[in-house]
């Protein structure tokens, strides 16, 4: 029994000779109160109430809880109120709730399989956007294209500030670690060399990348999942549009278009960033000039056009593919947009490893 | 001057969105444990009323007092605790996507009440159950239909007894047979525990079922034409206005 007082709730339980248990309850039931427990065996109980005082939903839920999977329960001495409060809930329910718990091989089973479906969407998704492209080559696809200035202007004219400050910090710490190494073997001017090339055939074109995931990627996953959100992708198939072709095309154009330029603004930057500190420490700016001219190659601006191509459609790709398949609530939304920018700064990393290898072997 | 049963006090309301009054000089008072419906065609105001008669919104003009407290005057922690005695279902539910149908309902309770973890799961499923969602409460939001969503909602508004409970379309989008007991929970909800129900509809025979008064919001006066028993909407000698969208109502 767990009878405390007569101003709080109590419950005790008896069984009576025909194997009924009874449950008798009273006091003053409350939701800011701690309510009593109580084990209830057999398959038959009744209930009755003495001294009950005020109640609030705190006593028929506890009802409830209680008793819903006993067979026969008979609450015919309750009150009537607290007896329809009980059996409206009771009328209302069909099913038992499911078990939320499962247990470690299920989780590792249910892992597994999300993982799957998680490459297979990806690679359906890579697969539509191709087509998408294609059909938009030969005019069959239904893209927004009024959707391609905004997108051409935040992905690429909103960005030049970031990309700028970047790009500078990028030559100048370049140069000035440089300098400090080749100092020791009396190659200063080389540092020129090692900051042009650098930024000419890598750094611009990562570091743009990587920017596009923080600020493009994220700012895609966010609006798609947000439209996935409130069902206007839906609507957009509803009247018979693919949502891939109408919303992620031009912005995938956009950023492929934006991010070769951004990368050649923020290499010229970058090189600048390097004048700072080379000019500063044992270099003229003529000297510094002369070698930039004469390291940098049409080759080593190819091979960072090339790669800044390749890097702007994955920042882009990454952002649409985790906003079309973001899950549909706030967290969703959030979860979409982290995702989109450690997918793209991964696909970029691997990319670039991939044709560090290959223009390598390509002698390039 | 409201009295102490006066739950909910309108003085010369002027409502709207902005500084543009949609709907002005609405007057009533409703007492505890009644049911007021507000009526009136779409995009008149009923929504905008309930938002300002709950404290969600400042009212442009007039007073608006809930339980004896005027909202817009209250400092943040009278406001606060007027509030938590009310609940309110929004016309979209806006239940919390990332949160399933019972963490939604025991999401008010986590945070205002000191019940253990048991208990607060077992208030949850019982008030789930109550809108009969005993089947669904692990779900998601996103995994629901908009009736189920509604239904979640009520469950949610109804979490911690509230006095006042505003229900913005209740029945919205629901079966006869779920909109049925959904009138029954509400009538049981003011029978067992007195709470005080202002709800908008349009279902009239749901009003006529449930509310003790009803009030007709009028969009070509831009003010409220009627406060009566939801039955004397149907006399023949009623403001012709809310008579006719009563009766038109009950035949389709």
């Amino acid at each position: 029994m767990s009878q405390t007082s007569k101003s709080t709730s109590w419950a005790r339980t008896e069984v009576l000779a025909d194997g009924t248990a009874l449950v008798t309850l009273g006091g003053v039931w409350s939701l800011h109160e701690e309510l009593p427990d109580i084990i209830v065996k057999g398959d038959k109980v009744r209930v009755r109430a003495e001294d009950l005082g005020g109640f609030d939903s705190s006593l028929p839920s506890w009802l409830y809880g209680n008793f819903k999977n006993i067979r026969h329960i008979d609450l015919a001495a309750l009150p009537p109120r607290l007896q329809a409060l009980v059996q409206l809930a009771e009328k209302a329910s069909v099913n038992e709730s499911p078990s939320a718990d499962i247990n470690v091989l299920e989780r590792f089973g249910n892992w597994g399989v999300d993982s799957s479906s998680s490459w297979s969407r990806a690679f359906d998704h890579i697969g539509n956007t191709a087509l998408g492209f294609i059909r938009s080559v030969f005019g069959r696809a239904k893209v927004n294209w009024s959707d391609l200035p905004l997108q051409l202007q935040t992905a690429g004219v909103d960005a030049l500030p970031i990309v700028a400050l970047l790009g500078f910090l990028t030559g100048l710490i370049m140069a000035y670690v440089g300098l400090i190494q080749l100092r020791q073997l009396g190659a200063t001017v080389y540092v020129a060399n090692l900051v042009s090339l650098a930024m000419t055939r890598e750094m611009g074109a990562l570091m743009t990348g990587i920017i596009a995931c923080g600020r493009t990627s994220t700012s895609f996953a966010s609006q798609l999942g947000s439209m996935n959100l409130s069902q206007e992708t839906d609507a957009l198939r509803a009247l018979g549009l693919n949502p891939i072709e109408y919303l992620a095309i031009p912005r995938i154009i956009a950023v492929t278009l934006m991010i070769p330029l951004l990368s050649l603004f923020a290499t010229f930057i970058g090189v600048l960033g390097g004048m700072v500190v080379a000019c500063a420490g044992d270099l003229s700016v003529e000297q510094y000039l002369t070698q930039v001219i004469l390291a940098i190659t049409f080759k080593s601006f190819l091979v960072g056009f090339i790669k800044s191509i390749a890097f702007g459609f994955i920042a882009a790709w990454a952002g649409c593919y985790r906003g079309s398949v973001a899950h549909r609530s706030a967290l969703g939304v959030g979860e979409a947009a982290t995702s989109a920018a450690v997918l793209g700064i991964t696909l970029i990393v691997i990319a670039d490893a991939i044709f560090a290898v290959l223009f390598n072997l390509f002698k390039f | 001057m409201s009295t102490k049963e006066d739950i909910l006090v309108s003085e010369n309301l002027s409502i709207g969105h902005g500084s543009k009054a949609i709907m002005d000089r609405i007057n009533f008072r409703l007492t505890a444990g009644k049911i007021l419906a507000v009526v009136g065609p779409s995009g008149c105001g009923k929504s905008t009323l309930m938002r300002a008669l709950s404290g969600l919104d400042e009212p442009l003009a007039g007073k608006s007092m809930l339980m004896g407290v005027d909202l817009a005057l209250a400092d943040q922690a009278l406001r606060e605790a007027t509030l938590r005695r009310l609940g309110f279902l929004f016309q979209g539910a806006a239940l919390f996507s990332s949160l399933t149908l019972r963490e939604n309902v025991e999401m008010p309770m986590r945070e205002f009440l000191r019940a253990p973890k048991r208990e607060i799961r077992q208030l949850a499923e019982y008030k789930l159950a109550l809108v009969g969602l005993a089947d669904a409460m692990e779900k998601l939001p996103s995994e629901i239909s908009g009736g189920m969503m509604k239904r979640a909602g009520i469950a949610r508004a109804m979490a911690l007894d509230p006095e006042i409970i505003f229900l913005d379309e209740p029945s919205a989008g629901l079966d006869p047979v779920t909109s049925g007991r959904i009138d029954e929970l509400i009538l049981k909800l003011r029978e067992s525990f007195g709470t005080t129900i202002v709800l908008v509809s349009h279902e009239v025979p749901s009003i006529l079922r449930t509310a003790d008064f009803c009030v007709y919001l009028d969009p070509d006066t831009g003010t409220m034409s009627a406060y009566a028993p939801p039955r004397d909407f149907l006399r023949p000698d009623f403001t012709p206005k809310a008579h006719a969208f009563f009766t038109q109502a009950c035949l389709t």
